[in-house]
């Protein structure tokens, strides 16, 4: 009787080990180029189902987030690392430009990373050569995309709580399984503004060091809701889908902004000015602009 | 952000010398590390001065402006600029008004 518990409890405990491992495996796979790393959060399925959002996140900044921060990126490789700090590039310190720009490199090697990096340098220094291009062409294909926000950062402000995303799922507002594409999980801190503010704020790199892009969280939570205000984020950029209009968008600058001006005319009182002009005893020609500008929106202006 | 007003006397011809009045108001934030330098690097940036418009936050600015006394007309206008960076910016509100000055 021994025995056969002894012989279940170990067929049990390699079976147990096995499914541990393999889960383990999943989590930490890391890709060596960035072909493996497209595939493993290939954004192009979703497209199958999701065509009017994919082509709104075409159209969003999120779409081109490496490629249009080219300089940015280049430039804390060269002068901040390479002159200021005298630290080599790494996956770690990569990693406080992409965790944002590109959260998908979270999954690349070290090898990968550095080459990643490497390659932004080449995009932005031999930008309009072959070599230049070619790597803006590969850069191109990291962004923010859909398992950025509906995997890797879902449940990131609520680690704790979450846990670390399940390879596959979909997390999203709703849950929704849709016709069986892929698993889903309801998972509400999507909608909040705190799942913006992972990267629209001011970022705290593992190692403690503050990168500041923009600061957006702070005069939100700290003026907006301080004052009474309860909108979110997605409140008004995503209230047109997943095109997250702001700076960029003209339209969208005039909604968050009123002007209201006032001009009024009338002569001033002859010989009261110290300036000079041509008739002292003369009426003088005057006007008093008064001008009300408004900021609308749930942050401070300009900024992002 | 951006605002100017601008005065112009309109019955003048050359136009280097319509402007009788112009003035600017500017809101931005100033980046600066820990030693209080002006930074642009997101990396070197530890604070900011921040002369932002916060939100639900109405700024008024006046502008008073005397013109000469042989000026009859003048066009006021006032633009509200919005600079996604430092080198693009678009006029996000326009307003233009002619003033008329008879006091003979």
């Amino acid at each position: 009787m021994k025995i056969i518990r002894f012989f279940i409890f170990t067929q049990v405990f390699v079976v147990v080990l096995l499914f541990g491992a393999a889960s383990l495996f999943a989590a930490e796979k890391q890709a060596d180029s960035i072909d493996e790393l497209v595939a493993m959060f290939d954004d192009g399925k979703c497209v199958e189902c999701h065509e009017e959002t994919h082509a709104q996140w075409k159209n969003s900044w999120h779409a081109k987030a490496v490629i249009s921060s080219l300089k940015g990126m280049h430039n804390f490789i060269v002068i901040g690392l390479e002159k200021e700090w005298e630290t080599p590039l790494t996956k770690a310190q990569i990693m406080k430009c992409l965790d944002c720009h590109a959260p998908t490199v979270k999954y690349a090697s070290e090898k990968l990373a550095v080459e990643i990096g490497n390659m932004i340098v080449t995009a932005h220094k031999k930008k309009g050569t072959k070599e230049g291009d070619a790597a803006k062409k590969e850069l191109a294909r990291l962004n923010v995309g859909c398992l950025s926000c509906h995997n890797i950062k879902a449940g990131a402000v609520a680690r704790g709580l979450h846990g670390e995303p399940k390879p596959g799922m979909v997390y999203g507002p709703t849950g929704e399984e849709g016709d069986g594409a892929h698993e889903s999980t309801e998972l509400v801190d999507i909608t909040r503004a705190s799942f913006c503010m992972q990267c629209h704020g001011k970022y705290k790199a593992a190692d403690g060091e503050t990168i500041q892009c923009n600061t957006l969280s702070g005069s939100y939570q700290n003026t907006y809701v301080a004052k009474g205000g309860s909108k979110t984020c997605q409140d008004c950029h995503m209230k047109n889908g997943h095109t997250f209009p702001g700076g960029h968008d003209l339209d969208t600058v005039k909604e968050g902004l009123g002007l209201q001006v006032e001009i009024v005319s009338y002569g001033h009182l002859p010989g009261t000015l110290k300036k000079k002009i041509k008739e002292e005893k003369k009426w003088i020609p005057s006007a008093v602009v008064n001008v009300f500008v408004e900021n609308k929106t749930g942050h401070r202006v300009p900024d992002g | 952000m951006v605002l100017d007003v601008t005065a112009r006397n309109i019955d003048e011809k050359d136009a280097g010398k319509q402007i009788l009045f112009s003035d600017q108001k500017v809101w931005w934030e100033i980046g600066k590390d820990l030693e209080g330098r002006m930074r642009y690097g997101a990396w070197q940036i530890k604070e900011i001065v921040d002369l932002t418009l916060q939100p639900m936050e109405t700024r008024k600015e006046r502008f008073l402006m005397n013109f000469d006394t042989d000026i009859e007309t003048v066009e006021v206008e006032v633009n509200l600029s919005y600079y996604i960076n430092g080198k693009k910016g678009d006029v996000i509100y326009s307003e233009k008004k002619i003033l008329e000055y008879d006091f003979d």
